[in-house]
């Protein structure tokens, strides 16, 4: 019995981790990158340099906005924090048409001027794939992901079922072992980072859980916006009277609610009605503060600077949901932590494509005749390929265009995007049309390739090297060249060691192989 | 033939509850939980709801592989129509009695 249920965990396993192994694979590793979003999108970034007080950018971004959307119906403007140096701000137009993103908003330095070199998504891209695709509609790629996510839960739950020796195994990386390898490495990836793997799936799907399962508050609630309206106290908006007021200075506005907090800083605010008698300014305390999530709020009369109350989500569940929202987002993780998550974010994406290619090493054995699979096998053989060196090229190749596309294009941020997907596309290209193996070295060398020519590309086209960062005490800018040279040797092994296998499967004669790969 | 056509026909089952009929399953539990916690057990109605929301998710993965672990397939449906059966009445009775807010 016990047995039964291990083999019918083991096939579950199997089945539901191939069915979507090759989304996870893209959202672990977009999600992992995008846990030094705000470092991405610095380094996309290099002529902003410095550090910007929230203050000051937010006097700056009222002056901004006060010029180019002075009758808007609200703002919203995301401060600054130690990570970023830029403020972004958008608005609603008053005329109630919905304009293109680019048209109503805008990335400030901390005076109020709009950033308009080298015009790029940065690590905010990466981090909005990571559950919000591209070329497709938001909510069904949210669906599509959560999908995903959970069939990653009960990925993870019916995996450790499987597992005989979870303990012993957690020591164990035999390597070029072949088959019995590629099995070391997903299970020694899966253990020791199983904590945050648990963690960080479940997590995730409460980040959008009311989407998924609205039906506890359905259930409670005739329409969500009730709701909305009781948990995070977000009121209508006034209608504007007409009387035209200037608003007040923010600046004593977060000192008051920040100090309410307990020094917790301010990280977002909104206006609605700007420049009316009716204004109303909702600050935010910043999501780096604390774990949880959803922030403390204070509300202040736009006009005249009086206090409106707070409001915090009170009870044990919401208390639950917000600090599993601010774990998984990681938002409030100093930089020990942050480089934990994202080593732990690596294992992941390691523990799903070994899991990917030990599919194919299995079944290969057991193939009747291994120099022709059948279309399954091989379908999945080029998908792995298209899913994982082709998306690290591509995320290479997006670096690379920040610094290589002319700084004046038009539309300059979507075409950064672009050459991200068209390198995936092509790497997923050539994978169909090479035969397999060859494919591989080729790709994995492609984008170790890619990625050693990001430090490259940059010394040569900004000032910001790596010597020269060094130099400076730059150390995000040495930490990326870094990252990037540690992935390009990663790949670059990885695609040494397809050939030399692929050297010693060609040497040895074919029935032997065979046998061989069936006795391990 | 024969012993992989019942094969199949017990994947598919197995496949059909662990999948669109556990997520009904799970939503109808759901839903009555976050009736039980405000209505019977006095919890504020926005903290029963999310607490019947992060529930669901663990109800929902265990029972997917318990679909498929346990070892008849017939019993695992009955069980599950069952239970489907006796949340329905509970969650119908409970809306009658006092409505949504």
């Amino acid at each position: 019995m016990k047995d039964s249920l291990r083999q019918s965990m083991a096939l579950f396993h199997t089945w539901s981790g191939l069915l979507l192994g090759w989304l996870l694979f893209a959202m672990f590793a977009t999600g992992t990158a995008a846990y030094f979003q705000d470092e991405i999108t610095r380094w996309m970034q290099p002529e902003v340099t410095g550090s910007a007080d929230p203050e000051t950018s937010a006097q700056g971004a009222v002056r901004y906005l006060n010029q180019v959307a002075p009758d808007a119906v609200s703002w919203y403007i995301t401060l600054p924090n130690g990570r970023s140096a830029t403020t972004q701000v958008y608005w609603q137009p008053g005329d109630g048409t919905r304009g293109k993103r680019g048209e109503t908003s805008a990335v400030l330095d901390q005076t109020g001027r709009a950033i308009t070199v080298r015009e790029t998504s940065g690590g905010f891209f990466l981090y909005r794939f990571h559950f919000d695709l591209h070329y497709m509609p938001v909510l069904w790629a949210r669906y599509l992901v959560g999908i995903a996510a959970m069939f990653m839960l009960t990925a993870i739950l019916s995996g450790i079922v499987t597992h005989k020796k979870i303990f012993a195994d957690f020591f164990m990386l035999r390597f070029g072992k072949g088959q019995r390898s590629w099995l070391d490495a997903h299970n020694v990836t899966a253990v020791i980072a199983l904590p945050f793997h648990l963690m960080i799936t479940f997590t995730g799907l409460v980040t959008l859980a009311s989407m998924y399962m609205p039906w506890g508050i359905a259930a409670n609630y005739a329409s969500p916006a009730v709701f909305q309206e009781q948990v995070f106290g977000r009121e209508p908006a006034a209608e504007r009277s007409g009387r035209a007021q200037p608003l007040v200075d923010l600046a004593p506005l977060m000192r008051a609610a920040s100090a309410g907090w307990g020094g917790k800083q301010v990280g977002y605010i909104s206006v609605t009605n700007p420049g009316d008698a009716t204004a109303r300014v909702l600050l935010t305390r910043s999501p780096g503060a604390a774990i949880a999530a959803r922030g403390e709020t204070a509300a202040f009369a736009g006009a005249t600077g009086k206090a409106l109350g707070g409001h915090t989500a009170s009870g044990a569940a919401l208390a639950t949901e917000s600090v599993m929202i601010g774990l998984h987002t990681g938002r409030f993780a100093q930089w020990g932590l942050r480089w934990l998550y994202f080593l732990s974010g690596i294992g992941g994406t390691i523990m799903v494509g070994s899991g990917l290619v030990l599919w194919t090493v299995k079944r290969r054995a057991r193939l009747p005749d291994p120099a022709r699979p059948h279309f399954g096998f091989r379908l999945v053989e080029r998908l792995n390929i298209a899913a994982i060196p082709g998306l690290a090229t591509g995320l290479a190749v997006y670096f690379l265009a920040n610094r290589l596309l002319p700084g004046d294009l038009a539309q300059r941020a979507d075409r950064e995007i672009d050459s991200l997907f068209l390198a995936w596309l092509a790497v997923g290209l050539w994978g169909m049309v090479r035969p397999a193996g060859r494919a591989w070295t080729e790709t994995l060398a492609l984008a170790g390739a890619c990625f050693a020519a990001v430090p490259v590309v940059n010394a040569l086209t900004t000032s910001r090297g790596f010597a020269a960062s060094i130099m400076n005490g730059d150390w995000l800018f040495v930490a990326f060249d870094v990252v990037m040279i540690a992935l390009a040797a990663s790949f670059l092994h990885a695609a040494s060691k397809v050939a030399q296998h692929r050297a010693k499967k060609a040497a040895a004669p074919p029935r032997r192989t065979a046998r061989k790969a069936v006795s391990q | 033939m024969g012993r992989s056509t019942v094969g199949r026909a017990n994947v598919a089952a197995r496949l059909l509850a662990a999948i669109p009929a556990n997520y009904l399953l799970t939503s109808l539990a759901a839903a009555a939980l976050a009736r039980l916690l405000w209505r019977g057990l006095g919890v504020d109605p926005a903290n029963a709801s999310v607490a019947a929301m992060l529930a669901s998710f663990v109800m929902f993965s265990v029972l997917a592989l318990v679909a498929f672990g346990v070892r008849s397939t017939l019993k695992l449906w009955l069980w599950m129509i069952g239970s489907g059966a006796v949340l329905s009445a509970g969650l119908w009775l409970s809306l009658a009695s006092g409505g949504r807010l």
